[in-house]
């Protein structure tokens, strides 16, 4: 017996609570700014920005359905814009070298994670912030005084576009679905689940427990290589000490505003598009109204951990949900125990 | 104090775990309950302790009806539980843990460790442990920890004290002292209700003794009237004779399960050979490595040599990943632990591995997934058999079928099944589908089953052959045919006297 339409429903509704609460953002702060929110040229902005962190967000909240995490991404992405923005200084480099050099040196701090975190079995916590501090020296090192003026090819990368659509976005957007696609539609997908619920489970189900957790911690510091290319080349400028400064924490917030949760095994690409596009519009809708960069910090942190509160509520409103629907259907199912 | 129970029910869904259950605890006598896995021993005990809120019935403590209890009135009556699992902070010391909670200050501010120390010693004599209140409950052993926490009971007032099967992980020293603190603090005027699996502890520490079935009590006794035959015959009364004969399997084929010499730490040498259709019991209490044997079988736990072949061609036992390649399955004792997806789908679940077998070019394929699911969720007889709901949400019975789907479906390859307990925690009703499930699978694949427990009733009902282990090693090997499940008993309790 399959649960009812009206079940289905509330569950839907109760499980991303944070898509109610953007359109009813979205229309009220239309209503007040007369409409600037959806103006063009504001919403290619806002997806821009988020397209750099769901570019990042993407991988990391794979990592951290699987009871994993990825601190080390804002000094990833640094990392990358560095080496992008050194070999295209001047305007002289090839495009294409400087991205897949910046996804390359991505891959390396993403394999030294793996190493130690999924095949070592060190913290995974503790192994990223260690990389997140180290990475941001290495990059400094790279080069000490930042680079600028990278040509007009290379800057298309950052603000260039697509059927009026900036690239990122494209590439976000393609992301997004994949993710959803692997997530849903391939056994790898499923078993990022069942390790993040129970590993030992999973291990004694014959699933590898450690080949998704590697492979993922690369593609993390491959997206995050990427996304420092994209900034880069967005800023026409790569100023080492600044560059991707407290973005983890940034991609984290969507994450977790996304309803993925922290103790692994739940989550959505949808909960981390929704995530990433509320952060977005929250900010730039303070902006709209005139709030000061301050309480726009303010405003996202209490978001944060409002966002974790109503998701706690709803969890147990879920389970309610659960436990209801299955006494239906243990009273509508005729029994023989006992 | 006396402790009155009357029609004492729990309802879980559509299962009822205890029904209109009466019982009557007293001060200065040991209460001993008795009965099989799933009887409702542990929901009994789950209302006296508050962690299980009762559908209906009372609970009186000295005349005085108590409603249903929290964990916290509970103790505030003065109401113990001593689970098997100890509930100490293994990183504090003795003495910390013992005053957890209600810690002894000087000013109301500064820990006074010195006086909480003098305390600690007299409630660590008081239980005879040879532990000291500085030391660290991490470092202690499960018999020392036990008697930490009896201590813990009696410091805060303790006037009931329910044990559950406190026995099991002990050595036989440990547990002999044990049986001699109970009759000492018994005979201080304290009411214990002691939860068991061996007669002789009944025999030796108990006044009243009640035993549960199915969720009702179905046998008691009064004031040590009772014999040890009484025992086994109400234990295992009605079942034994209504189970279908094992079905017939031919000696002289080639076995399907070979294992030669395996040891490993603590193990061995085995050698055991499963032939086609046939399952095969490993009998033996908590501590004689039956599990062990199961996951170095599965290879989840190292071996040091031996062999094992499957169909004649040798398994490799690297990781249970390997070992399902050699077609070998467990389906673990832990269920929450080690089996279950709590917040993943029924769905999920079951098809964790046929997913695999399934996809084409990595691509899951879900309507033949859904087919594998509806198939085999009614071989199973899964109720509710709802793909989407929660494996937490299934009761224990039907959980431990999700688990069996893993590995008996229509597109798993697997021919020889390892159970670890394949009923712990399951209802009585659900036991039975769960040995049908068990006994087609042997005989309809030819395949070969070997399961572990410590319940004669389940080696009558579900074994052709069983294999009984102690420490370590087989020590005896014999046709169930042969035995009844009172010989069974006798066997193993006799055993634990020997050890």
């Amino acid at each position: 017996m399959e649960p009812t339409l009206r079940h289905r429903l509330t569950t839907a509704i109760v499980a991303n609570p944070l898509f109610v609460l953007l359109l009813v953002m979205i229309v009220a702060v239309a209503a007040v700014t007369g409409g600037t929110l959806l103006n063009w040229v504001n919403l290619r902005g806002i997806l821009l920005d988020g397209a750099i962190v769901a570019i990042v967000a993407i991988p990391g909240a794979m990592l951290i359905i699987a009871g994993y995490i990825d601190l080390s991404v804002g000094s990833t992405l640094a990392l990358g814009g560095i080496v992008a923005g050194s070999i295209m200084a001047g305007g002289h480099g090839s495009p294409l070298i400087a991205v897949l050099a910046a996804i390359g040196v991505g891959i390396g701090v993403g394999l030294v994670n793996a190493i130690a975190s999924p095949l070592f079995g060190l913290s995974a916590f503790i192994t990223t912030l260690g990389t997140l501090t180290a990475v941001r020296g290495v990059a400094q090192l790279v080069n000490p005084l930042g680079a600028n003026n990278f040509g007009a090819s290379f800057g298309l990368l950052g603000v260039g576009t697509l059927l009026a659509v900036p690239i990122a976005v494209w590439i976000a957007g393609a992301g997004l679905i994949i993710g959803a696609l692997f997530l849903v539609f391939t056994p790898a997908g499923r078993h990022v689940y069942a390790i993040g619920v129970n590993s030992r489970a999973a291990h004694l189900s014959g699933v590898n427990v450690k080949r998704m957790p590697f492979i993922l911690y690369l593609v993390s510091g491959a997206a995050a290589g990427l996304a420092g290319a994209i900034t880069v080349a967005r800023l026409n400028s790569a100023p080492a000490g600044q560059l991707g400064l407290g973005f983890e924490l940034t991609v984290l917030t969507a994450i977790l505003l996304g309803g993925v949760a922290l103790t692994g095994g739940e989550g959505s690409m949808f909960g981390v598009l929704v995530g990433v596009l509320f952060l977005g519009i929250l900010n730039n809708s303070l902006i709209q109204l005139g709030v000061t960069s301050f309480w726009q910090n303010v405003a996202s942190g209490v978001a944060l951990v409002a966002a974790i509160a109503i998701g706690a509520v709803t969890h147990r409103l879920r389970l309610r949900l659960q436990a209801r629907e299955a006494e239906r259907i243990a009273r509508a199912t005729p029994v023989t125990s006992t | 104090m006396t402790v009155t129970i009357t029609g004492l029910t729990k309802r879980y869904g559509a299962t009822l775990a205890l029904d209109g259950v009466d019982l009557e605890i007293t001060s200065g006598s040991v209460h001993a309950l008795l009965g099989h896995n799933g009887a409702g021993k542990s929901t009994l005990i789950g209302c006296l302790g508050g962690g299980t809120v009762p559908s209906a019935g009372d609970i009186e403590i000295d005349g005085v009806r108590v409603g249903s209890l929290t964990p916290r009135t509970s103790i505030d009556h003065g109401i113990a539980v001593i689970y098997q699992h100890l509930s100490l902070v293994e990183g504090l010391t003795v003495a910390d843990n013992l005053f957890l909670g209600q810690e002894l200050t000087k000013g109301r501010v500064m820990l006074d460790r010195g006086e909480q120390n003098r305390v600690a010693l007299r409630s660590l004599e008081r239980v005879g442990a040879a532990c000291r209140p500085h030391d660290l409950v991490g470092e202690l052993s499960i018999g020392q920890r036990q008697l930490v926490e009896i201590a813990k009971a009696l410091q805060r007032d303790a006037r009931l004290l329910i044990l559950d099967e406190p026995s099991a992980a002990l050595s036989p020293v440990e547990a002999a002292n044990l049986a001699t603190l109970v009759e000492s603090l018994a005979a201080q005027g304290i009411a214990i209700l002691y939860v068991t699996h061996l007669l002789e502890e009944v025999m030796r520490l108990a006044d009243d003794v009640t035993v549960l079935r199915g969720g009702r009590v179905v046998w008691t006794a009064h004031e040590h009237e009772f014999t040890k035959a009484e025992l086994v015959s109400a234990i295992s009364d009605g079942h034994a004779g209504e189970h279908p004969a094992p079905a017939p399997i031919d000696e002289h084929a080639d076995a399907v399960l070979s294992v030669r010499d395996l040891r490993g730490p603590g193990l061995g040498p085995i050698d055991l050979d499963v032939r086609p259709g046939e399952i095969v019991a490993l009998y033996g209490l908590v501590g004689s490595s039956r599990t062990r044997l199961l996951e170095m079988l599965f290879g989840a736990r190292p071996h040091d040599s031996g062999k094992v072949l499957v169909d004649g061609r040798p398994a490799r036992l690297a990781s249970p990943a390997s070992a399902l390649a050699s077609r070998i399955a467990l389906v673990p004792g832990d269920r929450a632990a080690q089996g279950l997806f709590g917040t993943l789908s029924a769905m999920d679940n079951l098809v964790i591995r046929a997913m695999q077998t399934l996809s084409r070019g990595g691509v899951r394929r879900p309507r033949r997934e859904a087919r594998v699911f509806a198939r085999t969720a009614s071989d199973i007889s899964l109720r509710p058999a709802t793909a989407s709901l929660a494996a937490a949400r299934f009761s224990g019975g039907n959980q431990q079928k999700l688990l069996f789907g893993r590995w008996v479906n229509p597109v798993s390859d697997v021919r020889v099944l390892l159970l670890d307990d394949p009923t712990q925690g399951v209802d009585v009703g659900a036991r039975a589908e769960i040995y049908d499930v068990i006994r087609a699978f042997a005989a309809d694949h030819g395949a070969a089953v070997v399961f572990a427990t410590n319940e004669p009733e389940e080696v009558v009902a579900l074994a052709h052959r069983a294999v009984v282990m102690r420490k370590g090693r087989a020590i005896e090997e014999f046709d169930v045919r042969t035995r009844s499940e009172e010989q069974l008993l006798a066997l193993i309790h006799s055993e634990n006297a020997a050890a």
